[in-house]
């Protein structure tokens, strides 16, 4: 059985990507596939996940992929380097939607985003991501993967998407003829893949650019593996260490022997109250330029969530660039509300991969 | 003292929760526990707040709360003052609030809001209007508007939405002789807080009716959600009101209104709609003016 792991946020169409993959294996004959969500309450922005299990017999193990052969990002704030190995079956592949490359052989990179901002003119990483796997994994070929959608899916989308399709594969065959492959790839499980795709999974480091030419060398030099180290570092530290959050200044309460009406004195909590933390499905973060903050407090009357706090005149005396506000990174969901309502514009919003690679 | 964000408590009483980003309904339910405090204690019935602020083992009130059967909310707030009352438990400062969407409200719960208000229980109840069920996908309710575009009311060559007009529930329930009524907008929150303030203080059932427009739903950018809420009632097609002791007062009479046309024009919902649509939606806004106008108290035009 290969089992595919997709992780998206509500609305990017990971689901739909799932259950086309397995539609499109599934009209091979003797192939079975199941296709199945998994989300949450949560709403759209939110991380989820979605699964696609494919083998040559009916399948009966309904139950959610901990570790697959191809997990698949449609959203680089997702990945969490190393921890994202543990999802992954040895000789697996992780597929990311991103610009950038990473220096570890399991990671390959396709500007999904990109691509499908060329030929839609709107950023739908689903499609892309799954004429990649076409690519990677060639139990299921391209022309399956477009019969799928075409049966599937309205007919208003079916040009567009097609021509996502080939543009994405298209972009994967350029890349190859430029790099140089070394070595085979060991793969779990791929009595119906053939040699070419084990090839193609090897091309590990590449990074498919929307253009379709590949961006780097197949092998990176020393500066650039110095690079992404740093990035991988980076952005394997976002949510706990970030310089940007300060959580000296949010004020917290540490015991759960409080009485519940004493729990909301602070915008972040222990006892129960609270214990997930809701900054994952941000992908771009208000920041503040406390200069020309005028401490109006409409950003933090106007934000849905709570997140914009008033900070204390301690705070503001120690701090040189402090002002009438801070925001809580943790549960701020990126909406923009407040840079909206900021009369004296000090807030703007910035690409929360800008700030995770600085 | 009037309420604003420097007189509002600093206590996030409705935090954390799984709510789409821009959520208005989320701004509507926090920015009134900051005025009732945490000692209200909530119902939610079925309906997008109750899925996003119970998400066990997480609760993202601060308050007390709990989630009702769809139909019940006002039931289930009647049962829970009258609990309170009968233990000789009840703190003076604590409101017993329901929050319901617009469904909830105007179609499941009608009958339940209009029992408590015939029985004048010591309830506040919030509607939270988002114009359709968002939480199970967008399908028409009784309070979307003429025009919009749900999956339950598709728009296409041969429909135009929603053929329904939005139903008045804030005069359905003054109808019942409520001691105090008003209508909100989340883009106006000193005036929705100040209204839920003084609702908190009057002893009987209360309704609050407040316009807290959806990103998902209502088709705009997550950022835009209280400059709608603002456009809605900038343009007429929502309206500041109170009921108290049998009469209406009109709280904002504009002698302009804006562009009724750029208002439906920025949502993907109302896109379908051609300029004879728009004209009518605006010919039912005039009429409704004219009638408030006439027969409530109203300031003059400014």
């Amino acid at each position: 059985m290969i089992e595919f792991l997709w992780h998206g946020r509500g609305g990017q169409g990971a689901f739909t990507a799932a259950r086309l993959l397995g539609a499109a294996a599934s009209t091979s004959k003797g192939t079975y596939a199941l296709a199945f969500p998994s989300f949450g309450p949560e709403r759209r922005g939110a991380p989820m996940r979605a699964f696609t299990k494919i083998a040559d017999r009916p399948i009966g193990d309904r139950s959610a992929v901990t570790q697959a052969d191809y997990v698949i990002y449609l959203d680089e704030t997702l990945l969490q380097v190393p921890s994202c190995f543990d999802e992954l079956k040895p000789g697996g592949i992780i597929l990311v939607n991103a610009q950038r490359t990473w220096d570890d052989d399991r990671i390959i990179s396709i500007d999904a985003d990109g691509i499908s901002q060329q030929c839609l003119g709107r950023p739908f990483p689903n499609t892309a991501c799954l004429a990649a796997l076409t690519a990677c994994d060639l139990s299921v070929s391209l022309d399956q993967v477009k019969d799928a959608f075409c049966a599937y899916m309205p007919k208003k989308l079916h040009k567009g998407n097609v021509s996502v399709m080939d543009a994405t594969v298209q972009a994967m065959k350029e890349s190859l003829v430029l790099s140089s492959h070394h070595g085979t790839l060991p793969h779990a499980d791929t009595n119906d893949a053939n040699a070419s795709s084990k090839e193609l999974c090897d091309a590990g480091d590449l990074d498919f650019a929307s253009d379709g030419s590949a961006s780097s060398e197949q092998v990176p030099t020393a500066s650039n593996a110095v690079t992404h180290a740093n990035d991988a570092r980076a952005l394997s530290s976002i949510d706990t260490d970030s310089p940007h959050r300060r959580p000296q200044i949010i004020p917290q309460l540490t015991t759960d022997t409080i009485a519940p009406v004493d729990y909301a004195h602070s915008t972040c909590y222990k006892g129960g109250h609270l214990t997930v933390r809701n900054a994952g499905w941000r992908n771009q973060r208000p920041i503040i330029d406390a200069a020309a903050c005028t401490g109006c407090l409409q950003c933090y009357l106007y934000c849905p969530d709570g997140t914009i706090f008033k900070t204390t005149d301690e705070f503001r005396s120690q701090a040189s660039d402090a002002c009438a506000v801070a925001i809580d990174y943790d549960f701020c969901k990126g909406c923009g509300i407040c840079a909206h309502m900021c009369k004296a514009h000090a807030i703007s919003m910035v690409p929360e991969k800008e700030v995770t690679s600085r | 003292m009037g309420i604003n964000a420097k007189t509002i408590s600093d206590n996030e009483l409705f935090f954390g929760h799984k709510a789409c980003a821009g959520c208005g309904g989320a701004l509507a339910v926090r920015a009134a526990l900051k005025v009732l405090g945490p000692q209200a204690i909530a119902a939610l019935p079925a309906g997008c707040m109750s899925a996003t602020g119970f998400n066990f083992p997480d609760l993202c009130f601060a308050n007390n709360a709990m989630i009702t059967p769809f139909a019940a909310t006002a039931s289930v707030i009647t049962g829970i003052e009258a609990g309170l009352r009968a233990q000789g438990r009840k703190p003076d400062d604590a409101t017993v609030v329901g929050f319901a969407g617009d469904g909830g409200t105007a179609d499941i719960g009608l009958q339940a809001l209009s029992g408590a208000i015939d029985r004048n229980d010591d309830v506040l109840y919030i509607c939270y209007d988002n114009e359709a069920y968002m939480n199970t996908g967008i399908q028409k309710s009784s309070l979307t508007p003429f025009g919009a575009r749900t999956t339950t009311t598709p728009a296409g060559s041969h429909h135009r939405g929603c053929l329904t007009q939005k139903k008045n529930m804030f005069e359905i329930v003054a109808a019942h002789g409520i001691p105090y009524a008003a209508t909100a907008s989340v883009g106006y929150l000193n005036d929705f807080m100040r209204k839920v303030k003084h609702a908190a203080s009057i002893h009987g059932t209360k309704y609050i009716h407040v316009i807290a427009p959806c990103p998902t739903g209502w088709g705009y950018g997550v950022d835009a959600t209280v400059e709608i809420a603002r456009e809605i009632v900038d343009c007429g097609l929502w309206y500041l009101a109170e009921y108290e002791q049998g009469s209406f007062t009109l709280n904002r009479n504009p002698t302009e209104f804006a562009s009724v046309e750029q208002y439906l024009k920025h949502q993907g919902r109302f896109k379908h709609l051609q300029d004879e649509d728009i004209a009518s939606i605006e010919q039912q806004r005039d009429a409704k003016w004219e009638y408030m106008r006439d027969c409530w108290t109203a300031p003059s035009r400014a």
